[in-house]
């Protein structure tokens, strides 16, 4: 007999397990809020990322469409600069780019400007990206001692306060600090124009910018160029969108995962809701509820669920977003020189994602449960019997369910060819692990069991106790294993890297000093009387930017007698040995040698020809080697000096590499003969920089580089981590009667807790065996497949132990911690657990 | 007396909003900066060129223009210089003078404006020195007001306005008029004051051109040059200042400072067409607003202003009506003010010249 307004009863009798299961409730909020926390954090990094490129045309908050820059690198006169303001080029704005070294050796980027002359509007608050901006902080800004403008994030790592003057490794000292940015400023130290003359003793301008220009100006201000003045395009934000493409889809790859992991803790906690609500199904069927009007129910319970969950998760999303904002920033800026505004913000489209992701993954961790549970309640036989039976072929089901996808993963691997499919493997190897991983427990159950002595009582009860819980733990233990096995792969991505990009650096960084900076163009090095005492070898390299299959290319021409030409770092080359392949390339005319990013991602192979389009037109030139170009986004042909020079006339200076003599002890070292000399050639301390700190900046931007993908690992783990804390105390709880039970029997507490500990170790251990070779299979296609697919580089694997050792300590910890949790609860919660021993008895 | 805008460079050094702080630097005093002192009589050319020891200056030019229709135009160029600290200028990037320039023009399809700013020391604005160059010259990036020889007029006036190019011819043989005591312009009964000159007498000729329109135009012109380190007292929120071209040859400069407690302080000049000027004290005027219209001064915003006056100067036995020509002249520049062209009329409604009116501390 129903009264009217049942469905509100009904709706109630399904909702009331979860205020009487309170730490149910709590794992489920807990699952979509890390699940779609971290999906929407990278959401929300990626589009407010894709965002900052559509902006990266400006700089400093002003439009740069393009670069007045000098041909010989001796960078731009005052007074050209004034008579272009004078004629009426008010989009014309100066500015000074200085590399320093802090007395700590780390290495400082300076931008310079007079935001004065910025085109816009002078006191545009939207520009400033940090802190308030006062109108005394502008004028501080441009009056001696003046004001360097330190990023958040560079402030924390130098570890700079508001008014402190960072000390330089010349005993020089920057401007007293204010922390606060401009938008486009990216890790750079923003100074004025004038405290930049202060510091280099250099006063002509790196380049000026120019602002939006129509073509008529644009006519006109080329015509007022000098010979050596040539107008660039900044073509920034198209080719940063083109470049950073593979790097967003890494992460929402990543974000993904995380997604899933958070989706099994629901999955988990939907699963004792289920077990619970069997006699509630039965009873409102019984009561004679029809399907229908339950499955609005359900549906509508889902639909809560989703906006509780998106909402949760969007909050969690954006606290993340905002923390990984730094290191997303850091990897941008090491990899792509991409600078990001500091301020996120959500958009509809992400909410809207956001929500249709969760609904999507209630319906399936959910609602399709619970329907199931609906049709079975009235008939199904409530034994322990029907329960195994239909677990054990629910770990059948999900067998052959995982052997499809390895299936599917081996066509696909055949014929993969972006890193989107790439992905989409790894989901599928990583998926079919996962779900043959019940399969693979219940193994270890067996061989467990059959290793027991017949006599062994607690073993048997411990195998047997493992049985029953092993339903329980499945969905946990897929969480784990994905996390796991994710967590290793990644990590030995990033160590490979590590390992080859450092090796590399070795090789590739031989020179003892490397002289840049405006002057290097004139630097007039020691003739034959005086490099006896300092000098060994030196190599000057000229280059010019251009673009090659639509994408920013460098060519460079290089000394192909100069040490590092000799033992070049070759992936691929024609002929017998690397050095063929050199001395090829030194000898004979129209040769060529390119990155690896060359034959990965524009599919050029060794031998063939290459077509470059030199100032006397298009010319080809024969590739006998492919070198190892880690980190460079863009494409690189290394040749000779000569044939640049002759070829390319816009080419110029890109620095000079010395080699010194060993120190022939008293007097001075051969550093400083040599920095004495490049003093006396009105060279500054910041135009060169020694091997040392250009090793110690180029493993700085390597750890950058990976900064956004060691804290998504990281985060992963830690949405493993409470999936299983989630998992296991939800079992613990559930089986509180059962243990005070035991203990009314007279089990020790010691006793109890092996029990309760072993299943959970045998589980864990067997997962975290598992996650060992998959990781590595992971980690394999990862370098060899994905990265080469993405990036365009290749680097040999690297296997270690190691971390796989440190995860499993780190998994046995959160064991314990739960294991201890458990034992309080049992502890606090016993005499309640006796009370409804009574009722259950 | 344009103690306008320029006063607001200083205001860069103060948190911004209230309109009433945006003023607050011209008040009380101005450590270490040159003083106005009675006594020190304008000398020429000297005091046409900048003098980098006061806090603020500048050269403020406005125009009233007819084109060939007869249509009434407007045009305004001012050049600001302000000192940031006291200390002599070291020039080059440290230099610690700031220049800003507004320019306006007033036409029967409406009012547009512009603002720039530049730093001093490095060439890109500044006032030339007359003597070493040949010439006079102000200019801020290409903006410029440059003299054919040793005075500033004969010259020529170029700047550009929202994509419209004003080119224009400025003339003068007159005699300068200077305000207060030879030059010495008292502000309140406190002492506050500045040195203040003008050339009411210029005939401005040129074209403002807009892509392939040209109009031609021509009028009479009104130069003024004042400078100064703190010419406000601190219950003055703001001033009204009107410069008239009269149809019978006279000219009238008159201002209002506006005073917290309604006792406000005026000042004046009646310059007559020979070219000598009576000052008139402030128990000689008599300036009372007869009408408030509001007008847009942004998206959202709307203030009231004082837009039709009637001047008296009893001891003349004169009297006009004075009203905005358009109300829609609000200089919506960093530090906004009402800056435009205004008709003249006498009690009978009669037209009687024109001239420009700034309103300032309102908003």
């Amino acid at each position: 007999m129903l009264l009217r307004g049942s469905f509100y009863w009904v709706l109630k009798a399904l909702l009331s397990h979860y205020w009487r299961h309170p730490w149910q409730t709590l794992f489920l909020i807990v699952g979509l809020m890390t699940g779609v926390g971290l999906w929407s954090a990278v959401q929300i990094i990626n589009s407010h990322a894709e965002a900052s490129y559509q902006q990266a045309n400006s700089l400093l908050g002003a439009q740069a469409t393009y670069w007045v820059r000098s041909q010989s690198e001796q960078g731009v006169s005052q007074a050209k600069y004034i008579e272009l303001r004078r004629a009426g080029f008010r989009q014309v704005f100066p500015l000074i780019e200085i590399e320093v070294s802090t007395s700590q050796g780390d290495p400082i980027s300076i931008i310079a400007t007079d935001l004065f002359a910025l085109p816009g509007e002078l006191l545009d608050q939207d520009a400033i990206d940090v802190g308030t901006n006062s109108a005394s902080d502008w004028l501080d800004f441009i009056k001696p001692p003046y004001r360097a403008w330190v990023p958040v994030a560079l402030a924390k790592e130098l570890g700079l306060q508001r008014g402190d003057s960072l000390l330089l490794r010349d005993g020089r000292k920057l401007p007293p600090a204010l922390i606060q940015s401009r938008s486009q400023q990216g890790r750079r130290v923003l100074m004025d124009i004038g405290a930049a003359f202060e510091l280099s003793d250099i006063h002509r301008f790196s380049y000026l910018a120019v602002g939006k220009i129509s073509p008529a100006q644009l006519r006109k201000l080329q015509s007022l160029l000098s010979d050596d003045l040539v107008l660039v395009e900044n073509q920034q934000h198209l080719d940063l969108a083109q470049l950073t493409r593979s790097l967003h889809t890494h992460l929402t790859a990543m974000s993904l995962l995380s997604f899933a992991v958070g989706l099994f803790i629901v999955f988990n906690a939907v699963r004792f809701s289920l077990w619970y609500r069997r006699e509630t199904f039965l009873n409102l069927r019984l009561m004679g509820v029809e399907v229908p009007k339950l499955v609005v129910a359900i549906l509508l319970e889902t639909l809560i669920w989703s906006f509780i969950g998106t909402g949760l998760g969007l909050l969690m999303g954006m606290q993340l977003g905002q923390l990984l904002l730094p290191a997303l920033s850091a990897s941008l800026h090491s990899l792509y020189d991409a600078t990001l505004a500091g301020i996120i913000e959500l958009q509809f489209d992400t909410l809207f994602k956001a929500w249709l992701i969760t609904l999507f993954g209630l319906s399936w961790a959910l609602a399709w449960p619970l329907y199931q549970q609906l049709k079975t309640s009235v008939f199904s036989a409530n034994s322990t019997v029907a329960v195994e039976d239909s677990e054990s072929g629910a770990r059948r089901n999900l067998a052959v369910g995982a052997l499809l996808l390895l299936i599917c993963a081996a066509v696909l691997y055949r014929r993969m060819d972006s890193t989107t499919e790439g992905f989409i493997l790894l989901a599928l190897v990583l998926f079919a692990a996962a779900w043959l991983l019940p399969a693979l427990l219940a193994l270890g159950l067996r061989l467990c069991s059959s290793f027991l002595p017949e006599k062994s009582l607690l073993g048997r009860w411990l195998v047997s106790d493992a049985w029953s819980q092993l339903p329980a733990f499945r969905t946990a233990m897929m969480a784990l294993l994905l996390a796991m096995t994710a967590n290793l792969g990644v990590g030995t991505l990033i160590d490979s890297f590590r390992g080859a990009f450092i090796g590399w650096l070795e090789v590739r960084q031989s020179a003892d000093l490397y002289v840049r900076g405006l002057e290097t163009g004139r630097l007039q090095l020691p003739g034959s009387k005086i490099s006896q005492t300092w000098l060994a070898d030196s190599h000057a390299r000229i280059g010019v930017s251009t673009r090659w299959r639509d994408r920013p290319t460098l060519i460079r021409g290089a000394d192909t007698r100069a040490p590092d030409s000799l033992s070049f770092p070759l992936a691929q080359w024609l002929g017998e040995s690397p050095g063929d392949a050199l001395a090829t390339w030194r000898n004979e005319p129209g040769v060529v040698l390119a990155n690896e990013q060359v034959h990965y991602l524009a599919g050029i192979k060794i031998g063939e020809s290459v077509r470059l389009e030199t100032d006397e037109g298009l010319q080809n030139y024969r590739l006998v080697g492919f070198f190892y170009d880690y980190g460079n986004p863009y494409f690189q042909f290394y040749l000779p000096y000569a044939e640049v020079e002759k070829r390319w006339k816009q080419s110029y200076s890109r620095g000079i590499a010395l080699w010194l003599k060993p120190d022939s002890g008293g007097g001075k070292s051969s550093l400083q003969l040599a920095e004495d000399h490049l003093r006396k050639q009105g060279l500054q301390a910041g135009d060169w920089i020694s091997q040392a700190e250009v090793r110690k900046l180029s493993v700085n931007i390597f750890d950058r580089t990976f900064a956004i993908t060691s804290a998504m690992n990281a985060l992963t783990l830690i949405v493993a981590g409470i999936a299983l804390l989630a998992s296991l105390l939800a079992i613990l709880q559930e089986r509180l009667p059962q243990f005070a039970q035991w203990r009314a029997l007279g089990v020790r507490q010691g006793e109890q807790l092996l029990i309760i500990a072993c299943p959970v170790l045998i589980f864990v251990s067997i997962v975290w065996i598992l996650a060992i070779p998959l990781g590595a299979l992971l980690s394999w296609i990862l370098i060899h497949k994905l990265n080469i697919i993405s990036f365009g580089w290749s680097m040999p694997m690297q296997w270690e132990m190691a971390p796989a050792w440190q995860l499993g300590l780190l998994v046995l910890a959160v064991v314990f911690i739960t294991l201890l949790l458990a034992m309080l609860r049992l502890r606090h919660g016993l005499a309640e657990a006796l009370a409804q021993l009574g009722i259950i008895t | 007396m344009k103690i306008s805008i320029a006063t607001l460079l200083v205001l860069l050094s103060l948190p911004t909003s209230p309109a009433q702080n945006d003023y607050q630097v011209l008040r009380g005093e101005a450590q270490g900066f040159a003083r106005v002192i009675p006594g020190i009589p304008v000398e020429f050319p000297r005091d046409h060129m900048a003098h980098p020891s006061f806090r603020i200056e500048w050269w403020y030019i406005t125009a009233n223009l007819l084109d060939d229709s007869g249509n009434p135009w407007g045009l305004q160029w001012t050049l600001f210089r302000n000192s940031l600290d006291p200390q002599a200028d070291s020039g080059g990037w440290q230099s610690n003078q700031l220049w800003m320039a507004h320019a306006a023009i007033s036409s029967p399809e409406g009012h547009r404006f512009e603002q720039r700013f530049a730093r001093g020391g490095i060439g890109q604005a500044g006032v030339s020195d007359i003597a070493a160059d040949g010439n006079f010259s102000a200019w801020l990036d290409d903006w410029q007001w440059r003299s054919d020889g040793l005075q500033l007029f004969p010259s020529n006036l170029v700047f550009s306005v929202a994509g419209q190019q004003v080119d224009m011819r400025l003339e003068s043989s007159s005699l300068w008029v200077t305000h207060g005591d030879r030059g010495y312009s008292q502000k309140s009964v406190q002492g506050q004051a500045s040195y203040y000159y003008s050339q009411p007498n210029i005939q401005i000729s040129g074209t403002i051109r807009t892509g392939n329109k040209t109009v031609s135009l021509s009028g009479s012109a009104w130069l003024d040059r004042e400078w100064s380190s703190a010419p406000l007292a601190q219950n003055q929120p703001g001033w009204d200042w009107f410069a008239l071209h009269l149809d019978d040859g006279n000219k009238l400069m008159l201002y209002r400072l506006r005073e917290n407690n309604g006792d406000h302080w005026l000042s004046g000049s009646w310059i007559s067409k020979d070219g000598s000027k009576q000052h008139l004290r402030r128990d000689e005027i008599e300036l009372i607003p007869i009408h408030t219209r509001e007008i847009k001064i942004g998206e959202k915003r709307a203030i009231k202003l004082p837009l039709e006056w009637t001047i008296k100067l009893p001891g003349l036995d004169r009297q006009w009506n004075v009203k905005a020509l358009y109300d829609e002249q609000w200089m919506a520049t960093r530090f906004a003010y009402w800056e435009g062209v205004v008709l003249v009329e006498d009690a009978s409604g009669q037209s009687t010249g024109v001239g420009y009116m700034e309103l300032t501390g309102y908003d």
